[in-house]
C-alpha cells in the first residue's frame, strides 16, 4: 500500500500575496479606524451638547420667575409702604426707570 | 513581513496600547506588522481567494479595534487575533453558502478556486494539498491549518476554536487521513 508523509511536504503555499499588500492594508485599516474614532468623538460631542442644552432648558423652566413675579412689579402692599414718590423710584430698577421715562415722554408726564 | 521593531514589542505592551485611545493606531500598526502575514495566510487557507482574504483581514483588524475592550490577557494576544480571523473567515463562507447550504457544502467550489488562485509555477503536490484541505469540513480544516501550518499547540487551538483538546486531536487525525487519501488518489 502506498504511503504519503505529509510532514516531509513543504509548508509553502501555491499562492502569492501581492507585493506591498500588508503595507497598503495597514494604511487602509488605520485610516478607517481614524474615521471611526472621529465619528465617535463627534457623536460624543453632540450627545454632550444635547445633554447640556436639555439641562439648561430644565434649569430655565425651574428657576425662571414665571407667574406673579414675572414682571418684577412691586405689589400694592410694597407701594403703599413707600412714604414718597422718591422712595418708590428708589425701589425701581434701571429698566423700570427707563420704561417709566419713556411712558412719561409719550403721555406728556 | 515581521519588522524588527514590532518583534521587539511584547504582546502585553501591544494589548495595553490597544486599550489606550491615544495609542490605538500604533497598536494596530504593530499587530499588522507582527501578525498581519500569519493572519492573512490563516484566512487565505480558509477562504482560498485573495480578494476574500483581503476583505476578511480588513474586517478582522476593524473588529480588533472595535472589540478591543473584550480582550482578556488570560489568553495570548495571538490566540485572540486568530479567533477573530477565524470567525471572519467562517462568516464570509457562511454568507457565501446562503440559507440553503452549509459551509461544509462549499468544498467543491473552494477546490476549484485553488487551481484558479495557484501561481502558474506552483508545485502540483502543493496544489493537491490545498485542494484536499478545501474539501475538508470547516472544523477539520481549521484544526489542520492551525496545527500543520501555524504550528499551534492543541491548547492554543482550543483557545481559538473552542473545542476540547481530545475533539481537536480527533479532527486533526481525520483531516490528515483524508488529505493523504486525496493526494495519493490524485497524484500522478
Amino acid at each position: 500500500m502506498k504511503e504519503f508523509d505529509l510532514e516531509k511536504l513543504s509548508r509553502e503555499m501555491p499562492y502569492k500575496m501581492p507585493e506591498h499588500f500588508l503595507d497598503d492594508m495597514t494604511e487602509r485599516v488605520v485610516s478607517q479606524i481614524g474615521k471611526q474614532r472621529k465619528q465617535r468623538k463627534e457623536r460624543k460631542f453632540i450627545a454632550m451638547f444635547a445633554g447640556a442644552a436639555s439641562a439648561a432648558a430644565v434649569a430655565l423652566l425651574l428657576l425662571h420667575p414665571f407667574g406673579s413675579a414675572r414682571l418684577d412689579i412691586p405689589d400694592y402692599e410694597s407701594i403703599s409702604q413707600c412714604t414718597s414718590v422718591d422712595d418708590l423710584f428708589q425701589t425701581m430698577s434701571a429698566d423700570e426707570l427707563n420704561i417709566y421715562s419713556m411712558m412719561s415722554n409719550y403721555y406728556g408726564n | 513581513m515581521q519588522s524588527q521593531g514590532s518583534l521587539s514589542v511584547s504582546d502585553e505592551s501591544i494589548a495595553r496600547m490597544l486599550c489606550d485611545d491615544s495609542h490605538v493606531e500604533q497598536a494596530v500598526r504593530l499587530i499588522m506588522s507582527k501578525y498581519g502575514e500569519q493572519l492573512y495566510w490563516h484566512i487565505r487557507r480558509m477562504v482560498v481567494a485573495h480578494d476574500d482574504a483581503e476583505d476578511c483581514l480588513q474586517e478582522t483588524m476593524i473588529n480588533v479595534y472595535k472589540y478591543r475592550s473584550t480582550y482578556s490577557n488570560e489568553f495570548p494576544l495571538s490566540s485572540w487575533l486568530y479567533k477573530i480571523a477565524t470567525n471572519e473567515s467562517l462568516k464570509l463562507l457562511k454568507n457565501r453558502a446562503g440559507f440553503t447550504l452549509s459551509v461544509d457544502d462549499l468544498g467543491d467550489s473552494l477546490k476549484e478556486s485553488v487551481r484558479e488562485e495557484a501561481s502558474p509555477n506552483a508545485d502540483e503536490t502543493l496544489i493537491l494539498l490545498q485542494e484536499a484541505i478545501a474539501l475538508l469540513p470547516a472544523k477539520q480544516k481549521m484544526v489542520f491549518n492551525l496545527r500543520y501550518y501555524d504550528d499551534k499547540s492543541y491548547e492554543e487551538i482550543h483557545q481559538i476554536v473552542g473545542d476540547s483538546v481530545n475533539t481537536l486531536k480527533t479532527n486533526y487525525h481525520y483531516a490528515v487521513q483524508k488529505i493523504k487519501d486525496y493526494i495519493l488518489e490524485h497524484q500522478l
